[in-house]
């Protein structure tokens, strides 16, 4: 079976790598929203930081374009969407029916082109370079202001925590029950569309079952290994270093200028 | 110590007993392998051990502690690990460190104290290194000790095991045969439940159980006697058991209560000592 990769954690000891997770989920979700609202110079600005960062990430270039690849078919998608359906003044005759290609059309799909990979970079920035247990970890200390209005957020934590740890574990099983089908005269690539959803319906009940009954096992596992409401600890403790403030420092100045700069 | 006194248990008001009035003791540093056909109820006594289950008559008491106090359940837990059939189903950590530091974790031990644990659970089941691997990277053996580990961290007195060889190749049914058997040896209580009776050749007991009850409660070479001369249908005694029955049967003055082929050797080889002519 081909490991499925996108956005998986790639060990390291890079700046980023070191970085508390906390910082690296705050800082995303920053230049997120900074994303969205980035002018023409901002872009450039926030596609440059994207750069340092890959650099600081020590990652190699074929594993982030790994994790990108599954995604340009989306892409492009919402590129044509935006090309065709965006009205506007036509910089070309070039119409087909109902489609037209205008000049904001144009404009339009590569602003939003931008935004998706740049977001998808964020966060692929982010898996590649935290441990999915430092990851939930961060979620929780984050969530965790939530305790007061009686959200389980430590509950909410394992829960993420365990569809992580059970994504690989689920994918290995559709791909046991589909080789089980094969061996039966089942043949998934011939066919149409509709005998290729129809065949890939007929999986989802053995999954769900098969899942449904894991959980139930876990569930007695976890009781079992003193699992309960009251305070759990881990392998580590999330702890703020200089180097974790600097980096806040930064993304506020950085986040002050792209705002100034689409002021100007 | 663990005691089971009276216990039936049934899932469900109208159910049918599962379990019918069981009576066992399981001392500290005792090695008691478990036997009985499918759903005969190993594997829910085995829960109630550490409370999981609690009886629907009778008691269960771990050093003491009733098993239905839920303020108890905690520390019951920590006294009797479970390792269940399924590692699959039973290691929650999205690494091997991470899984093993779940017991301790929830016993809210300060991080640099779980993360010792970890180191000492893992080194305790050979898989030092395997500390960042994720579960789905490990071989069916490997991921048994990763949960046998994880119950290990916890640092219990007792540790239960529900089949932890089945499925699993002649190599790694050796190591972890042999990492159950360094256990008992280092003084832990275990409850080895399993179908091949020849992996329990080391246990102090061998209880077999049927509908419910306990049908024999002996040293494993009488159990295994018991077992060869047909006394339970469908529940196979070692080899070495069921040659000594059919050798006694025979007329042959060998003690059938051995378990080990070398000493299966050694009466033979007395036995023929004693009858020369008779001698290949």
């Amino acid at each position: 079976m081909k490991p499925f990769r996108f956005g998986l954690f790639v060990p390291g000891e890079s700046p980023l790598h070191r970085l508390d997770p906390r910082v690296k989920i705050l800082s995303v979700v920053v230049l997120g929203v900074l994303t969205f609202q980035a002018s023409a110079e901002a872009a450039i600005l926030i596609t440059l930081l994207l750069a340092g960062l890959t650099g600081l990430s020590r990652l190699r270039p074929r594993h982030l374009l790994d994790a990108l690849r599954p995604l340009m078919v989306f892409a492009a998608l919402l590129f044509l969407i935006h090309l065709f359906f965006t009205d506007g003044e036509a910089p070309v005759s070039l119409s087909a029916g109902p489609f037209r290609i205008t000049r904001e059309g144009l404009r339009q799909g590569g602003i939003v082109v931008w935004q998706f990979f740049a977001l998808v970079s964020m966060g692929v920035l982010l898996t590649m370079t935290t441990g999915p247990s430092d990851l939930v970890a961060a979620l929780e200390k984050i969530l965790s202001p939530l305790k007061i209005l009686r959200v389980p957020t430590q509950d909410l934590a394992v829960m993420v925590s365990l569809a992580l740890r059970f994504l690989p574990t689920f994918l290995e099983e559709m791909e046991k029950l589909k080789t089980a089908r094969l061996a039966r005269g089942a043949d998934w690539r011939r066919g149409g569309a509709v005998h290729r959803v129809k065949t890939a319906a007929s999986l989802v009940v053995p999954l769900l079952l098969g899942a449904a009954r894991r959980a139930d096992d876990l569930a007695e596992a976890m009781e079992a290994r003193g699992y309960a409401r009251g305070p759990r600890t881990g392998l580590r403790e999330l702890r703020m270093a200089g180097s974790d403030y600097a980096a806040l420092a930064f993304v506020a100045g950085f986040s002050g200028l792209v705002l100034v700069s689409g002021l100007l | 110590m663990i005691v089971l006194d009276g216990v039936s248990f049934r899932y469900g008001e109208d159910g049918p007993d599962v379990l019918r009035g069981v009576d066992l003791r399981l001392r500290e540093g005792e090695y008691v392998a478990l036997a009985g056909h499918n759903g005969c109820g190993k594997s829910t006594l085995l829960k109630h051990l550490n409370a999981l289950l609690v009886p629907t008559e009778g008691t269960v008491t771990v050093d003491g502690l009733d098993t239905r106090d839920s303020s108890l359940q905690r520390g019951i837990r920590r006294a009797v690990g479970m390792v269940f059939q399924n590692p699959d189903h039973q290691i929650v950590g999205m690494t091997v460190e991470e899984d093993v530091a779940f017991g301790p974790g929830n016993l809210a031990l300060p991080p640099r104290e779980v993360r010792e644990c970890v180191r000492e659970a893992l080194a305790r089941v050979g898989l030092e290194g395997y500390e960042s691997r994720a579960p789905h990277t490990l071989s069916g053996g490997e991921k048994r000790l990763v949960s046998i580990a994880g119950v290990l961290a916890m640092k219990p007195r007792f540790i239960a095991l529900d089949e932890p060889t089945a499925y699993l190749d002649p190599v790694s049914r050796r190591r972890v045969l042999d990492l159950i058997v360094g256990l008992h040896r280092q003084g832990m209580g275990i409850l080895h439940v399993t179908h091949s009776i020849g992996n329990i050749v080391d246990a102090d007991r061998l209880v077999v159980m049927e509908r419910g009850s306990i049908a024999l409660d002996d040293r494993p070479e009488a159990a295994c006697a018991a077992l060869a001369s047909g006394r339970f249908p469908g529940l196979e005694a070692p080899p070495v058991a069921t040659l000594m029955a059919e050798l006694k049967s025979l007329g042959w003055g060998v003690n059938p209560n051995v378990l080990s082929i070398r000493e299966a050797c050694r009466e033979i080889d007395a036995c023929l000592a004693r009858r020369p002519g008779e001698r290949p």
